[in-house]
């Protein structure tokens, strides 16, 4: 049965600087891009103990730190190996400027 | 006279001299100098040469690897996602340490242990920890540029099912390094190329690799060092045999007609040399009675340089991997294979005869003990002299087993390109 869950407010967040969150057993992190937000899982399916939120943010692009796996931040596709998969994807909603997901 | 560090002497083999009757002698320091052993691996494995390394068939699936040699480098022989091989120097570019500590699997890519620096099947490198550093600090410098950190490349050829490798980037192609007449006899003893693999055996021999190709090149001691031939009749006196060096001692091939009618039982002459009781028995008589599967009642065995030796004894078929380790070590790896077209009997004859062979062989056990105990005679006096005239003391090729022609063609073209 999936929620909503609180991240935080969208002007306490910061462009390139993700906001790792963990519900339950799921790490997702939540990314600020312009007045959107978006959520996608955060371990890297090449090495799953490393997370995406301690990489480097460009643009819409989110770069693993270990071995620079890229994937899309709105869609959480994987864009080029080593990583193969995708991460999944969470729906987001912004009421009075609250970032929710759904997990 | 004072000798400082600076006046470090001459590398002792470079002021060695081959002996006077160069042809017919053999001095034994070449096989315990650990600085021309280094000079060989230079000039023979990691040079302009082919080297074997696998089998196709041990690499069916994309991202299937196998460990191998290239003299004393590790290989890994990997097939890549377009159904390609690819060989790369199992050693990582960033501070050397081996990638890859598992003899075979199936991966996606590698990933060192070390520093966890990560390649694709090409050996392309693809990612590396904290490339951008980590909290803010470190990283590499922002002119670092990956694609040109991917590990070593060999140069790879395939045909019927054999997978060759060089490091040399001036090799010629396979086709002329083997020559015509090896390569007729690769495409004979691998058939149709669709090879099944049957198992291994790996032994460890204490003693320099030339002491097991010169073993591997010497029909003279078969009748002799091997009683097991004598006593079940596998090698008899009145087969026709020819020993032929080729390309200048290069490669070498030992060639023996018999008949399946008579294996299994003895000539008169072949009776008077067995040294063993004749009345040892065999409990399966299968393992002395091959089938003649090519269809020319030939048993050719032949030597290709560097490292590799085809065996076929009867209906056991494999290659022997020679692997240099050190002067005085040499791994001896062997891949006994047959067809996949082998009806079950087939199968079965195979497995069978392969007991005469590997580590613990009826026969093969011979030649590892004789060199494990040669060695260190060999290493007691280095400035001893071996004598090679068996045949005469040319390098023709001949009709005959009782010859050394092919040792002392494989020491010419050792001479030449060694500079020795």
């Amino acid at each position: 049965m999936s929620q909503w869950h609180r991240a935080a407010s969208l002007d306490e967040m910061q462009e390139g600087e993700p906001l790792a969150m963990q519900v339950g057993e799921v790490a997702l992190a939540v990314y600020k891009l312009g007045c959107e937000a978006h959520a996608i899982g955060d371990l890297c399916p090449h090495q799953k103990d490393v997370k995406l939120s301690d990489g480097f943010v460009d643009g819409d692009v989110v770069e693993c730190p270990m071995h620079q796996s890229c994937f899309d931040i709105r869609t959480g596709k994987v864009m080029g190996p080593p990583a193969r998969e995708d991460v999944p994807s969470y729906p987001v909603k912004i009421e009075d400027g609250v970032v929710y997901v759904e997990v | 006279m004072n000798t400082t560090v600076s006046e470090a002497p001459v590398s002792t083999w470079q002021a060695r001299r081959w002996p006077q009757e160069r042809e017919a002698r053999i001095p034994a320091w070449i096989y315990s100098d650990p600085l021309l052993f280094q000079r060989e691996m230079e000039v023979f494995h990691h040079g302009p040469t082919w080297n074997f390394v696998g089998l196709e068939c041990e690499v069916p699936a994309a991202g299937a690897y196998k460990r191998s040699w290239v003299g004393t480098k590790s290989v890994l022989m990997v097939r890549d996602e377009e159904g390609g091989i690819q060989v790369l120097e199992n050693r990582c570019a960033h501070r050397g340490a081996p990638i890859c500590w598992e003899n075979k699997g199936v991966v996606k890519d590698f990933t060192c242990p070390y520093h966890h620096w990560n390649y694709d099947l090409c050996g392309n490198l693809q990612g590396l920890p904290f490339l951008r550093g980590a909290m803010g600090k470190g990283g590499m410098p922002r002119d670092f540029r990956k694609d040109q950190h991917g590990l070593r490349r060999l140069r790879v050829a395939t045909r019927r099912g054999l997978v060759w490798a060089t490091f040399g980037d001036a090799t010629p192609d396979l086709e002329s390094y083997m020559g015509e007449e090896i390569l007729a006899l690769l495409d004979r003893t691998l058939g149709s190329g669709r090879l099944r693999l049957l198992g291994y055996n790996r032994q460890l021999l204490p003693c320099n690799w030339k002491l097991y190709l010169e073993n591997s090149r010497d029909p003279y001691h078969a009748t002799l060092l091997h009683s097991f031939f004598l006593t079940f009749g596998l090698l008899r006196t009145d087969t026709a045999f020819r020993a032929v060096p080729t390309l200048g001692g290069r490669h070498a091939i030992m060639a023996s007609t018999y008949s399946a009618a008579t294996a299994g039982t003895q000539n008169e002459v072949t009776k008077q040399l067995a040294s063993l009781k004749t009345d040892f028995v065999l409990q399966d008589m299968d393992v002395v009675k091959p089938v003649d599967e090519f269809g020319d009642s030939s048993m050719i065995n032949f030597s290709v340089l560097p490292s590799v030796f085809f065996q076929q004894h009867g209906n056991s078929l494999a290659i022997r991997h020679i692997i240099p380790k050190s002067e005085s070590s040499t791994e001896l790896s062997w891949t006994h294979y047959g067809f996949a077209e082998d009806d079950p009997a087939m199968h079965e004859r195979r497995i069978k005869q392969a007991n005469l062979m590997g580590p613990a062989g009826y026969v093969a056990v011979d030649d590892s003990e004789v060199l494990a105990q040669m060695q260190p005679v060999a290493e007691s006096a280095p400035d001893s002299v071996q004598v090679v005239e068996m045949g005469g003391r040319d390098v023709a090729a001949q009709e005959t087993m009782v010859t050394e022609a092919l040792i002392r063609g494989f020491y010419a073209y050792y001479r030449e390109k060694m500079g020795l």
